[in-house]
Parts: C-alpha cells; structure tokens; sequence
C-alpha cells in the first residue's frame, strides 16, 4: 500500500523571525516585519519590505561559515532553514550504523546567485574580467551549495516555478516518497531580496507604497519579503519505525496552470481553481472538511480578485475563515509556498487563525478574511501558492491522517514512450516561428522563448498533439538575454523603471507558461533548474505522469541560451562550447 | 490635431512594443489600441506606454488603471501628452 507523507520537522526564516518559535510569537502578537529596508542596497526607500532581520555577516556566524566566503544571501538563508528542519527532525550527519537513508534535498527558488551577481557585473563590465562568482549564478548552484554545507544528502534537485516554487518543491518530494525514490527529502523554498527583482516588480507597477493589505478594498500591491523554510518530510510508515514525531500529514496536493497571462491572473482563477480542486480530490476532503485557508492574497488588485473568484467556485457557501499572512512578511516570492505551509502548521498546532492584518474595507463581492482567532481545532488546512505564468500550486496539510486516494489498483503500468523529438541548436533555425505563431504573439518574446514554443510546436505537430496534458520544463540558466539586458540597464539608468517585456520574462518558468498560454494547456507545469541534470529530473517527473496514468502525453522541454558577453567571461572561466541557442524539445506518451 | 506628434508617438509605439511588421501608417490614428477590435494590446503594454511617455515626454502615472482613457488611441494619447508634456 502507498504510504501517506507526513512531516517530521521545519524550518523558517522571514522578516517575522528567524526560527518558529519567533515566527509563531509574531503571528500570535499580530506583529509585521514589514518595514524599511536595512541591507538589500536600494535607493527605493519609499517601498516597505519584509526583510529577515540578520545580516550576511550574521547568517555565517550562525551557520560557522567565514565571513570572507562570498556565498550568496539566498544560500545563506536556505542553509539557516534546512539545519534547523533537519535539526528537529533529529536527522544527523554521519549516521552510524543501519542502512544509510536515502536523503534528497529540493529547494524551490528563482533570483539563484542573482545577488552576488548584480554586485559584481558593474566591475566585470568595467575590467572586462570574469568573476567565478558567475559559476553561482544559476537557481541549482545555490542548492549545490546548500547541500555540500550538510553533506548527508544523496541528491538533490531545484525546482522554479516564481512564487509557487517551494510549493511545488513540497509536491516533488512527495512524489520522490510514493515513488520509493528517496527515504527522506528536505523540501521547501528560499528567495533573498535583490536589486533585480524588486526594481522588476516596481516596473510592474504592483508594489505598494504602505504596508500591504490583501483582500481590502483599497489594497494598492504588494511588499516584496525574503527568506527561507524547509520540512522534513517521510513515509508515514518510516517516521513510526524511527520513532520521529509527526507534525502533519500532506495530505494533498494540486498544480495546474492559469494558461492565461505571463503575469495577470485570469478572471475566473481558472488555474487556482483547478490546483485547490485537485488538492481535494487527492486528499478525498470536500470544501467543508478544510477547516482554514491560507491564501496566495498578495494584495495586487489582480491577485486577490482571481484568488476571490478561484475560492467561490470551490467553496462557494462553504467558506472557512480565510487569510493572507503576506501582511506579516511581504511577499517571500518563490520562498512563500513554504514559509506559509509552516505557518499553517503552527496554526495547526498551536489552534489560532493568523490574523489577515490591516484588512479595513471589504472588497465588492470579496471575502472578509479573519483577523485572527484562538482555541480553534484545525484539522485540515489549505495553502495556496500562485506564480507568474499562472504556475499555481495548492496544498492540504492535516493534523490528523486524512483517507488520502491511493492509486486504483487496477491501474496497469504505463510505459512511456518518446513520440517525437525535436532539436533546435541556431538562431537562424527561429524565424521559423512565423509558421505556428502570429506576429503579435511573437514580437516580444525574446529568443530563447521563441526556441521553445517553436521547438515544442513543431513537437506536439509531429507527434499528433494539439494540446498536451503536461507541460515539463528544464532549463539550466534561464531567460539569460533579458536578465542581462535588464542587468545592463539597471547599470546604465540606475533603478529607473525597467523594462515590464524583459522582466516579464525573466523568471525561468516563464518558457513552459508561454507553452501553456499558446496551447491553453491548464494541466501540470513544472520547471527544473538543475544545471546540465535539469532534463534528467524532468524526464524522471514526465514519465511518472505517464506510467501512474496521470497524463497521456507530456511535452518535456530542455531550453538554454548565452549572450555573447556572457559567453566570453564564462570562456575565461574554462566554460567550452557555449551555443546562442538550444533547445529540445519531446513528446512523451504511454505509447497507445 | 498635432500631426507630427501623432507621427512622433507611432514611431515611438513601434519601437516600444516591438510591432517589427507595421509602419506608422498600419496604426489607425482613432482605432482602439487595446483589445480584440484594434491593435490587441495588453496590461504589459500599457506599463510599456507609462514608460515611454515617462521617458520622452516627462509625464508621471502613478496609477496603472489612468491609462485607460489614456492610452484609449493615439488620438487620446497625442491630446494627453501635448497637454501635459514637461518635455
């Protein structure tokens, strides 16, 4: 029988503590860490932020790293939440005897090495000299950091989905468990603050001036927070037999794809609605067993309307106190999915409800969130992490074991086969891309998004599929072109308005949503960041899909670009062979 | 109407929006420029049209939601801009 996934420990850090035990204080006291900016090296003053109160320096200390170690912020505050999940979960280095445990670590992010980055490209510019901190650049050099720090684990992958990508890091590992992939797998999210994305977010006119107020009528944005939280997570079965404490059972989950806008949110939360549905129906809960929502409520007009719509059709007069504890952090962006699992969990535990702060005006035909309350029971708890592209993820976490579905037992394994394979490796090989998409579809994507859809068309064409069931991206650096174009501004004009086209597509998940937007696919949407490995952990979670009968055909994709200028400093770092473009693009079905 | 304004802010709009294929006269001076009967544009262009009027005109939109009735066509955008220009 499958075994259900419990959590065994946490860890977390934000602008409200940086350990649960002060992060619970906080939400009980109604105390924000919304405030002034102190380290992040702005000249935007004006915006409020959630920062976690330590600086680089201290972090170290904390973590017996020297202070001359240049190590990304971001590093830095996963390392502070995975030692302190691994510490309560009484999981240690150099286990003794036994079988050695099979320990995974997922970490969910987006700005990577982004810091240490936008530190140095001015002088690199300036010298025309490489910086090996480039090497750390990438979303899954922070995790191969993070994982040589503790040394105990046997893997580990990165997952960057934006502001659902803890969540969806929570998701992989409970599949890697069911799988018997792994014994036990650290999971959860990190995002620091930077430069990059705070001035990328205030081009998008979505930030507010005064501490943010999800759900109110006269909400104005967002604040952008930072920081980290990691779980343990088990077999139930495992947990008994070491005698760990179980703090919750994931008892569900969902992701779908809003398949809408790069970065609006439909009207009817299409996505969000499909990912808390799905969640249910895993968890075998109807809308009356949940008993608390922890929502995305970001406190964009657009957010918080979408999420509304989203709730009402699944709730509909069923609606359970609902709330946004944003307002106590800001917006930890690919960071959030599990700094508010954990909240829930100590929500759980400890039986209140955090309290939606500054929530005054109700909207026209809003929900009214709590504002907190004590002595509930809470037994089942949704918590949902929505991101751009409409990567949106929901999870069920319980208190006590929920009837989780198990797979039919009639279910016969599926094998999947690669149906059709396409390979994009020039730049000449783009303007292609005027057969399968309209011109103004295609004038603002940069290049390698034009690879992908390209290559991912030209795929699903040979394969005979219009509109695939899932949609799995890998891609080791990203949307490189824009994010240096965007660096090269933020140089040349200073933290003026940057440009809304590049920084919409700037986060890597950004090439499977465009993918899901031109085809309308609303199914399954993950996107790997694991270095040259991506297409491996990609291809490991389409065939899943296929063999358990969760989708028929999955369109995997492996996309990377290089600029020049990026190309010539990673040559004077040993780097060969550097394309301008490629691309890979699969069709995987079970073969019928 | 000011006529090598209008010109000026076509211009502008198809270097700002990459509309690559169309010249100045493709844009129809009083058709929409959003939605499905016009020119299809969407909320990233609107933040794309707050920058370049920022950028060449020195004209500041706090509020997203102004361009509306702004930014309705490049007639209403040339009637705007040359009543508010500070550049």
């Amino acid at each position: 029988m499958r075994s259900r996934i419990v959590i065994t420990g946490e860890g977390i850090v934000s602008a409200i503590g940086t350990d649960k035990a002060a992060t619970l204080t906080s939400l009980r006291e109604g105390k924000s860490g919304i405030g002034r900016m102190r380290y992040l090296q702005s000249r935007h003053h004006e915006l409020p932020v959630g920062e976690v109160s330590l600086s680089d320096t201290e972090i170290k200390a904390l973590l017996g790293i020297a202070p001359s170690e240049e190590i990304s912020r971001n590093t830095l505050l996963g390392m502070l939440a995975v030692g302190q999940a691994l510490k309560e979960a009484g999981i240690e280095r150099n286990q003794e005897s036994g079988m050695i445990p099979r320990i995974l670590l997922i970490t969910g992010t987006t700005v990577g090495g982004m810091d240490i980055t936008e530190r140095h490209f001015d002088d690199m510019l300036t010298t025309g000299k490489a910086n090996p901190c480039l090497l750390k650049h990438g979303c899954g050099s922070s995790t191969d950091d993070i994982a040589a720090h503790f040394g105990l684990f046997s893997a580990h992958t990165t997952i960057s989905t934006a502001c659902s990508s803890a969540a969806n890091a929570l998701i992989l590992g409970a599949e890697l468990l069911k799988a018997d992939e792994a014994d036990i797998v650290v999971a959860g999210g990190m995002e620091a603050l930077t430069r990059f994305h705070l001035n990328g977010f205030h081009s998008l006119m979505i930030l507010d001036q005064e501490p943010c107020r999800p759900f109110d009528a006269q909400r104005a944005g967002l604040n952008l927070g930072e920081g980290a939280a990691f779980v343990v997570m088990e077999r139930e079965a495992d947990a008994q037999e070491r005698g760990a404490a179980v703090h919750a059972w994931l008892s569900g989950y969902g992701n779908a794809c809003d398949a809408f806008h790069q970065t609006a949110s439909s009207e009817n939360g299409e996505g969000a609605f499909l990912a808390m549905r799905e969640a249910l129906e895993m968890a075998r809960l109807t809308p009356g067993d949940i008993d608390y929502i922890n929502a995305h409520g970001t406190g964009t007009p657009n957010n918080d309307l979408s999420e509304t719509a989203a709730l009402r059709r699944v709730f509909a007069e069923q609606m359970p106190p609902v709330s946004s504890t944003k307002g106590f952090t800001g917006h930890t962006t690919s960071a959030s999915g599990s700094i508010e699992a954990v909240i829930c969990m100590l929500a759980m535990r400890h039986r209140f409800l955090p309290s939606n702060l500054r929530w005054a005006h109700q909207m026209p035909g809003g929900i009214t969130p709590t504002l907190g309350g004590q002595g509930r029971a809470l037994r089942h708890v949704l918590c949902n992490a929505f991101g751009f592209g409409g990567n949106d993820t929901a999870l069920i976490l319980s208190a006590q074991p929920a009837d989780e579905g198990l797979p039919s037992s009639s279910s016969e394994v599926r094998q999947p086969v690669i149906a059709a394979k396409v390979e994009i490796t020039s730049e000449e090989e783009l303007a292609e891309i005027r057969r399968y998409v309209k011109p103004l579809e295609a004038r603002r994507l940069g290049r390698i998004m034009k690879s992908a859809l390209l290559s991912s068309l030209k795929a699903m064409e040979q394969a005979g599929v219009s509109c695939p069931d899932a949609i799995i991206t890998a891609t080791s650096l990203g949307c490189l072109e824009y994010s240096e174009l965007l660096l090269m501004q933020l140089r040349e004009e200073g933290e003026v308005m940057l440009k809304p086209t590049w920084f919409m597509q700037s986060t890597h998940n950004t090439i499977g949503s465009a993918v899901a937007i031109h085809t309308g696919c609303h199914g399954y949407n993950v996107t790997y960041t694991q270095g040259a490995q991506s297409l491996e952990w990609a291809l490991w979670d389409a065939r899943r899909l296929i063999r358990s009968g969760r989708a028929r055909s999955v369109l995997v994709g492996m996309h990377d670009e290089t600029t020049p200028r990026f190309r010539s400093m990673m040559e004077q770092l040993g780097a060969r062979d550097l394309c301008p473009i490629h691309s890979i693009a699969m069709i995987l079905t079970c073969g019928e | 109407m000011n006529n090598e304004l209008i010109l000026e802010l076509k211009e502008q709009i198809i270097q700002a929006l990459n509309l690559e294929e169309m010249t100045p006269e493709d844009i129809d001076t009083e058709a929409p420029l959003f939605g499905e009967k016009g020119l299809g544009l969407d909320s990233i262009d609107t933040l794309e049209l707050i920058m370049l009027i920022e950028k060449n005109y020195g004209i500041k939109l706090a509020n997203p939601a102004e361009g509306k009735t702004i930014f309705k066509s490049v007639a209403t955008l040339a009637d705007y801009v040359s009543k508010n220009r500070k550049k």
